[in-house]
């Protein structure tokens, strides 16, 4: 009589483990969102300028708050206004000098405002200038 | 399959970029007219405390001017990618502008896109 021995072989199936690795990359493949960084770049005119000339020719917005004041006027408007404004100075036509826009702000301002109006002097193709605080020059 | 598995890991494993300034607290400011733009291998931060962060890293205001300076030196790229907390006001704000403005570097700002 022969005997069989049987070995009882101890296996794992790993089929499934490949299968749950292979739905967890397609899921997320599919949701993964690449992160870009948004916003504008700034142009800010080379070489410095005369400070008085600068501010007779230049168009200056005058930030004190959340106040926004445009122009020599000071007349004060929403940021939907000055970006409207600022599309009617139709800076592409003119200039590289022609095209400053010089931004005078209190030192209350936020952030938030400053953004949104050097953004919407950027996408109107103007050129922001910097001021210094203490000599009052343009960079 | 599981050859499959590996390369698409060591894919996404190779093209995968740490986000730097991943512990840096802040809220971005906002504005409709923003757009997708290149990114840049230098940044700058301004967290929500007023603080600032060099490349990910903690900046006293003094050393900002040189330590940009240095960067662009080293990398030769002047666009210097520039977040700052939506709540930080002008005087906090304003000596980093020009402390970038004279080490040479050219500002892009970056924000959120606000719905029109």
């Amino acid at each position: 009589m022969a005997l069989h021995k049987s070995r009882t072989l101890f296996e794992i199936d790993v089929t499934s483990f490949a299968d749950i690795a292979v739905l967890l990359i397609i899921f997320f493949i599919l949701t993964t969102t690449f992160m870009v960084p948004a916003g504008n770049k700034l142009e800010i005119p080379s070489g410095s300028t005369d400070p008085a000339q600068a501010d007779q020719k230049q168009l200056t917005i005058n930030l004190t708050g959340t106040a926004i004041r445009y122009g020599f006027e000071g007349r004060r408007m929403s940021v939907e206004e000055l970006r409207t404004a600022l599309l009617k100075e139709n800076f592409k036509a003119k200039p590289p000098s022609k095209r400053i826009v010089i931004v005078n702000s209190t030192p209350d301002v936020p952030y938030e405002t400053y953004f949104e109006v050097v953004m919407a002097i950027s996408s109107a193709d103007g050129v922001l200038a910097l001021l210094e605080e203490e000599g009052k020059t343009a960079k | 399959m599981a050859d499959l598995a590996f390369l698409l890991v060591i894919f996404f494993m190779v093209t995968s970029n740490f986000v730097k300034e991943a512990h840096v607290e802040l809220e971005e400011a906002s504005s409709p007219d923003v757009e997708p733009m290149k990114e840049s291998q230098l940044s700058v931060t301004m967290d929500k405390n007023g603080d600032l962060w060099l490349q990910g890293k903690p900046c006293p205001a003094a050393v900002l001017e040189e330590g940009i300076r240095a960067l662009i030196l080293e990398r030769g790229d002047k666009v210097v990618m520039l977040k700052i907390d939506k709540d930080i006001r002008q005087e906090k704000y304003g000596p980093v502008f020009m402390a970038l403005s004279k080490a040479g570097a050219e500002i892009a700002l970056v924000g959120r896109k606000e719905k029109e």
